[in-house]
């Protein structure tokens, strides 16, 4: 029935079960994000080991796009060092370019959503765990 | 198949409706967001540009002439539309919201001080709230919320009572902001009462009229607001146009809005004086193809008649609300019975996201809108963050109305099992 759609198989699993979700208590890192086109919302709690990952949470109020991103980030971060995940954020961007076409071997667990990209109006919903992840980053840094 | 003799007769005149997205007709019910244009419109901004395009105004031959003309003409017959005796109380700008910018800071911030006051809906627009944000920001002023009505589930729920905004109006207010038609639960506001009522005390009334003009007829001598607003492209009109009506005595009492060419009487080193209304607030080469297009989409309502027009629009309405009456896990915003209410109809389908159900339904051809709509503070309301919005126009029949319920039931296969 849904064979034309975009909700494949993998996307609803993390849609309807999304991994990591909730909140750390004592986070580390902490940053959140916001869609103004839909008021979407989203925080990310992160536990550091010195510079790596190793606990995390997102609490998302979002679309299925939304919590399936940040569901598939939480599994991709986990045990990876700030400095990389932060360069693995930015070559997901780089994918989601309209022009982009080789999707390096690094994200290729994140091809499910990157083969979302020709919905436009949706890379904001699979960029918002991302963007708070550039945030914990960022604020890491200084 | 119901006979839809409004749709059936009016559907050939845009091209738009021909396509199919994602191998479905497309069932266009996105018209509060923009409406479709006819071919009378498309052939009026083709026919401008390929005969008659030049500057207005600013030339003595033959094509600025004919361009002057079509603009002022424009002018003519939008005043006509919308019931104002004289067109120089017609500005054009690029839509509504330039429109209520324009009257905020031309207007209000002129005329507003420290300790007034400026009342607004909770179902305002973004854009007749953030303007007035911005006034009162600036001049000292405050904003006054009236409430919608609370009962959620009731047939009430979402209109403006007017014993509240008895008690709203006092002294201090120096402008009442309103939209006649919201954009989100469709609730038509009494406007005309609600214009006695503020004007029994000296105050005001702004009418934001982007929603209504393609719903219902405008008088706005009988309902004798200060201004109004509205955007062409909501009407069957081309975007990058809009009207701000106001009032003579208002005109007098603006600043103008932007300065440059053709707003100017004399410019002098230092300072210059003003051209008179409406050309006092039209700075810089206005948009006469847009001009066109829009009398002739006004022209193009005119012919099929409003109160057609509103007949169609109240069946659509009636056959949606009977469908959603079918289905308890839809939660439907706004007054629950056509009397109160237009073909704008919010909704959210109970654990799904609206992103998710609109392009569920985008996937069977079915263009709806998702998100907040501009409209945070009645979201915040209504308690939800966002909603699915479908919004009828002209051409839509009751069959498209049908597909989308029956396409919800993709949205529960697939999100909820
Ligand atoms: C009630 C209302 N007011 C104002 C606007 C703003 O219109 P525009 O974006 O054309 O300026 C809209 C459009 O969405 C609206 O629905």
């Amino acid at each position: 029935m849904s064979t034309n759609s975009i909700y494949r198989d993998l996307l609803l699993d993390h849609a309807r079960h999304p991994k990591y979700s909730g909140c750390l208590e004592h986070p580390d890192l902490k940053a959140s994000a916001f869609n103004p086109l839909c008021g979407d919302e989203l925080e990310l709690t992160l536990a550091l080991s010195g510079e790596t990952i190793h606990d995390c949470r997102t609490q998302v109020r979002g679309c299925s796009i939304c919590i399936a991103s940040a569901s598939m980030m939480s599994e991709f971060i986990l045990e990876r060092t700030l400095s990389e995940v932060l360069q693995i954020s930015k070559e997901f961007s780089k994918s989601l370019r309209k022009d982009t076409e080789d999707i390096p071997e690094t994200i290729e667990s994140l091809r499910p959503l990157i083969d979302l990209k020709p919905h436009r109006s949706r890379i904001k919903c699979m960029r918002l765990a991302w963007d708070a992840l550039e945030d914990c980053a960022a604020q890491h840094q200084t | 198949m119901q006979h839809h003799p409004l749709a059936s007769k009016v559907r050939d005149d845009f091209p738009i409706l021909k396509r199919e997205i994602n191998d479905f007709p497309l069932a266009y019910l996105d018209n509060a967001a923009t409406t479709q244009k006819p071919n009378c419109v498309i052939d009026s901004l083709l026919d401008f540009y390929s005969t008659h395009n030049s500057n207005v105004s600013r030339g003595v031959y033959t094509l600025a002439e004919e361009a002057t003309e079509i603009y002022e003409e424009g002018r003519e017959s939008i005043a006509k539309f919308i019931g104002a005796t004289d067109s120089g109380n017609i500005i054009f700008t690029r839509g509504t919201t330039e429109s209520i910018n324009l009257v905020a800071s031309a207007w209000a911030q002129h005329n507003l001080k420290t300790g007034d006051r400026i009342i607004v809906t909770e179902m305002e627009h973004h854009s007749n709230l953030v303007p007035w944000q911005m006034a009162a920001q600036a001049s000292g002023a405050e904003l006054v919320y009236w409430p919608i009505t609370p009962e959620a589930g009731s047939t009430s729920v979402g209109l403006l009572e007017l014993e509240e905004l008895e008690e709203l109006l006092t002294d201090s207010v120096k402008l009442l902001a309103v939209t006649a038609v919201s954009n989100v639960l469709g609730t038509v506001n009494p406007i005309a009462k609600i214009v006695e009522m503020a004007h029994e005390r000296g105050i005001p009334v702004l009418v934001d009229a982007a929603q209504a003009v393609a719903r219902m007829p405008i008088d706005v001598s009988g309902l004798d607001c200060d201004f109004l607003a509205f955007s062409g492209h909501k009407v069957y009109g081309p975007t990058g146009i809009g009207v701000l009506y106001a009032k003579k005595e208002r005109l007098d009492e603006m600043q103008p809005f932007q300065g440059g060419g053709g707003m100017i009487r004399q410019v002098g080193r230092q300072s210059s004086t003003w051209a008179d209304s409406p050309q006092k607030f039209e700075a810089g080469t206005p948009p006469v193809a847009e001009v066109s297009g829009l009398a002739a989409a006004l022209e193009y309502v005119s012919d099929v008649g409003i109160s057609e027009i509103q007949k169609h629009e109240k069946e659509l309405t009636a056959h949606a609300l009977n469908r959603f009456a079918e289905f308890s896990d839809l939660e439907l915003y706004g007054p629950q019975d056509t009397c109160d209410r237009t073909g704008v109809l919010s909704f959210n389908l109970r654990n799904v996201h609206p992103h998710d159900v609109a392009q569920v339904l985008d996937e069977s051809g079915i263009a709806v809108r998702a998100g907040h709509h501009c409209t945070q503070i009645l979201h915040e309301r209504l308690g939800v963050a966002a909603s699915v919005r479908m919004s009828f126009g002209i051409y839509n029949e009751v069959s498209e109305i049908d597909r989308l319920f029956s396409s919800l039931d993709r949205a529960r296969d697939i999100f909820l099992d």
